[in-house]
C-alpha cells in the first residue's frame, strides 16, 4: 500500500519492462522517470500489442500512457503514477502469467487492462487472490461483478441495447448475424435474440468465425444470396475488417444495399479497413467527434502526441479515462490501499471526453452515455442519438425490459423511475 | 405491457440463512445487483414469507424442527459448503439442494446458482407432475379394462376396436379416456351418439 501524502511512503518505481513495436514515442514516454518529489505509485498495463486484436491493445496502451504523462505532469496531483507494462501477445495463456509477475515483481495494487473478456477471466482469479484492482477498459457482454474490477468500459445496456433497438424500430426485425466464436458474441446474440423475438421478428442466419479467421467468403456469399435486411456484426479484430472489406465489395457488385450494425467498430479500424467501413450504424460510449471542450481537447492533445492522422478510439479512451478515474481516486483516498481507492472511485464525477462518467458503487461499473453513430468515408462517425443523462449500468440486464420501447430499460443515473429521453445529435 | 428478459432474477424472493457476515454482506450485494428481495433467516425464527428460494449454510445442519425441514419442498435450496466431508454432504443431500456454491463467497457464481436452481426447480416440477399424472393413468388401468371388457361384450368386437370406440367417445366429449371408461363402467354401455 502506498500513502502518498506522507514523504516516508514515498516510493521510486522499479524498472519496467515492456516491448511496444517501432512507436519511439510510446518508448520515450515509458523511459521518462517521473517527478522525484513526488511519491510514487505503480500501475500495472497488460495489453497486447500482438496477435489478432493488438490494433485495440496498441490503442489502449497509448491513451494510458497519455493519461499517466498527463497526470504526472499535472500539479493537483500530488503523486505520480508509474506504469509498467506487459504484454500478452494475444496469447491468453500469458494474461495469467504477465499478471502475476506484475504483482510479484512490481508491487502493483492497480492494473489497467485486458481487451477480450476471455483475458479478463484470467486474470480475474489472481488480483481476487492478491486483493488487486483491475481497471478494465473495454466495453463487454456483462454478467460479472467483481469486487477487485473497475468496469470502466460500457454495460450491455449502453451498448447492445440502444443497438438492437434502433434496428427493430427503423430497419428490420429480420437480422442476419455474423460473429466471432466466443463470449463476446455469443452473448450479444442472445440480447438479440431476445429482443427481436419479443419483437415478432427472428435471426435469420447465425454465423460465427474463430478468432482471426479470415476467410469469410462463404458467409459474405449466403449474404448476397439470401439478402437479409440488416446485418449485425460483432466480429473482433482482423476477421472484422476482412468482412467489412469483403461485404462491402460483395454488396456493391450485385448492387444490394443492406446496412451494417456494430457495437465494436471504431476510428482506428475504420483507417485500418479503408474505405469499405463507410456506412456502418455503431453503438458506443464514445466517437472521435463528440462536441464536448473536454473531447476537442483531448482529441487535439491525442493528435499532437500521435499525429495528425491518428484516431484515439473507444477503448483507447475508456483507458485513458480508466486512468484518470485511478488517478482522481488515488487523489481523494490519499492512499493505493484498494479498498478505500473503491470507496473514493464510487460516485465522484468526471467530466471526461465521452462526457460526464462515474463508477456506480452499487456494481463497480461506469455510468456513462449511450450514443449511435454512423460511419463515414473520412474515416469519422457521424452522431445521430445519445441518452440526454448518463445511464446507470446494468450487468445483470435486470432492469431489461424485452417488451419495452428503446428508452425504457436504461434506468436514470439517479435512480429515477422515469427513462431519460434520447434525442437526436445534429 | 411488460416482459422482464427471461434470464432475468427482478423481483424474486430470497430466504437466506448465512452464518458468516462476510458471506453474507457478499449475497446481499449481490441479490441487490440481481434485483431480489432478501429475507434473512435465523435457524430458530418461524418462516414467515413464502421464498422463491433459499440459500442455505451447511452450519446451519441439520434443519432442527419441521417446519424447516419442509423448506427445501417449498422452493428450491441453494446449498453453502464449507466443507466436501461425507458426513456433512450427507446432511446437505437431506435438503436436496438444487444448487450449491462453495464458502468463502464471491460475487462470480452467486448468479449462475440461482439460474440453476430455478431452472432445476422448473424441470423438476414438470417432472413431478408428470409423475403424478402417470399414477393417475396407472391407477385408473383397472377402470379401462373393465370398460373395454364391457364394450366387447356390448359391441361384439375385439379388444383393439373397443378401446378404440371407447378413445373415439372420449374425443367426441373432450374428456379423458379413463373418464370416459369410467362412465362406461357406471352406465353398463357407451354413450349413444358412439354406438
Amino acid at each position: 500500500m502506498h500513502k502518498f501524502r506522507r514523504p516516508h511512503a514515498q516510493q521510486i518505481s522499479k524498472t519496467s519492462r515492456t516491448d511496444i513495436g517501432d512507436d519511439n514515442f510510446l518508448k520515450a514516454s515509458l523511459r521518462r522517470k517521473s517527478s522525484m518529489t513526488k511519491p510514487s505509485v505503480p500501475v500495472g498495463i497488460i495489453c497486447s500489442q500482438s496477435g489478432p486484436y493488438h490494433a485495440m491493445g496498441r490503442e489502449i496502451l497509448k491513451s494510458a500512457l497519455m493519461a499517466v504523462d498527463e497526470i504526472n505532469n499535472h500539479p493537483d496531483f500530488d503523486f505520480s503514477l508509474t506504469a509498467h507494462v506487459r504484454d500478452p501477445r494475444g496469447v491468453i495463456s500469458e494474461y495469467h502469467t504477465v499478471c502475476d509477475d506484475l504483482i510479484r515483481n512490481t508491487g502493483v495494487e492497480h492494473i489497467i487492462g485486458c481487451y477480450t473478456s476471455a483475458s479478463r477471466k484470467q486474470v480475474l482469479p489472481i488480483v481476487e487472490r492478491t486483493d488487486r484492482l483491475l481497471w478494465y477498459p473495454a466495453r463487454y457482454e456483462g454478467f460479472e461483478c467483481s469486487d477487485n474490477v473497475i468496469y470502466v468500459g460500457a454495460s450491455p445496456n449502453h451498448n447492445v441495447l440502444p443497438l438492437v433497438r434502433y434496428m427493430l424500430d427503423n430497419i428490420s426485425r429480420q437480422v442476419f448475424c455474423v460473429g466471432s466464436n466466443y463470449v463476446w458474441t455469443w452473448e450479444t446474440n442472445r440480447v438479440t435474440r431476445e429482443l427481436v423475438t419479443a419483437a415478432q421478428g427472428s435471426i435469420l442466419a447465425e454465423r460465427l468465425l474463430e478468432l482471426g479467421e479470415g476467410a469469410v467468403e462463404h458467409i459474405v456469399d449466403e449474404i448476397v444470396r439470401r439478402k437479409p435486411p440488416v446485418v449485425f456484426n460483432t466480429l473482433v479484430g482482423s476477421s472484422s475488417y476482412d468482412f467489412i472489406r469483403a461485404f462491402h465489395a460483395a454488396t456493391t457488385a450485385a448492387r444490394l444495399e443492406i446496412p451494417m450494425l456494430s457495437c465494436s467498430l471504431c476510428e482506428p479500424e475504420l483507417k485500418i479497413v479503408g474505405p469499405a467501413s463507410a456506412g456502418c450504424i455503431t453503438s458506443s460510449a464514445y466517437f472521435e467527434s463528440i462536441q464536448l471542450p473536454e473531447n476537442r481537447a483531448f482529441v487535439q492533445r491525442w493528435k499532437a502526441r500521435y499525429g495528425e492522422t491518428s484516431s484515439p478510439s473507444v477503448d483507447g479512451q475508456s483507458a485513458y479515462v480508466a486512468v484518470y478515474l485511478l488517478a482522481r481516486a488515488l487523489s481523494r483516498a490519499g492512499t493505493s490501499s484498494i479498498g478505500e481507492v473503491r470507496r473514493a472511485a464510487a460516485g465522484y464525477r468526471y467530466n471526461s471526453p465521452q462526457g460526464p462518467v462515474w463508477i456506480d458503487g452499487d456494481n463497480n461499473h461506469c455510468v456513462l452515455t449511450p450514443r449511435l453513430a454512423v460511419s463515414n468515408a473520412q474515416g469519422q462517425f457521424d452522431l445521430f442519438w445519445e441518452a440526454d443523462a448518463p445511464v446507470k449500468p446494468d450487468p445483470y440486464l435486470t432492469q431489461l425490459d424485452v417488451a419495452a420501447g428503446p428508452a425504457r430499460e436504461t434506468s436514470r443515473a439517479e435512480a429515477s423511475p422515469i427513462a431519460p429521453h434520447l434525442r437526436v445529435v445534429k | 405491457m411488460s416482459k422482464p428478459s427471461s434470464f432475468s432474477l427482478r423481483g424474486r424472493r430470497a430466504l437466506v440463512a448465512v452464518k458468516d457476515e462476510r458471506d453474507l454482506s457478499i449475497v446481499r450485494r449481490q441479490f441487490e445487483r440481481l434485483g431480489i428481495d432478501i429475507f434473512t433467516w435465523e435457524t430458530g425464527d418461524a418462516l414467515e414469507c413464502r421464498p422463491d428460494v433459499a440459500l442455505i449454510d451447511d452450519e446451519f445442519l441439520p434443519l432442527a424442527s419441521p417446519a424447516q425441514r419442509a423448506l427445501p419442498g417449498r422452493c428450491p435450496v441453494i446449498a453453502l459448503l464449507g466443507t466436501e466431508t461425507p458426513s456433512r454432504l450427507k446432511l446437505v443431500l437431506e435438503l436436496d439442494p438444487a444448487s450449491f456454491l462453495v464458502k468463502p463467497l464471491r460475487s462470480a457464481g452467486i448468479y449462475a446458482a440461482l439460474v440453476l436452481a430455478f431452472e432445476r426447480a422448473e424441470r423438476t416440477n414438470e417432472l413431478k407432475q408428470q409423475v403424478v399424472k402417470l399414477e393417475e393413468r396407472l391407477r385408473s388401468r383397472r377402470v379401462v379394462l373393465a370398460a373395454v371388457l364391457q364394450v366387447m361384450h356390448s359391441h361384439a368386437v375385439a379388444e383393439p376396436a373397443a378401446f378404440a370406440l371407447i378413445r373415439r367417445a372420449a374425443m367426441e366429449q373432450r374428456k379423458t379416456i379413463e373418464q370416459m371408461s369410467a362412465e362406461i363402467a357406471a352406465n353398463g354401455s357407451l354413450p349413444r351418439a358412439t354406438g
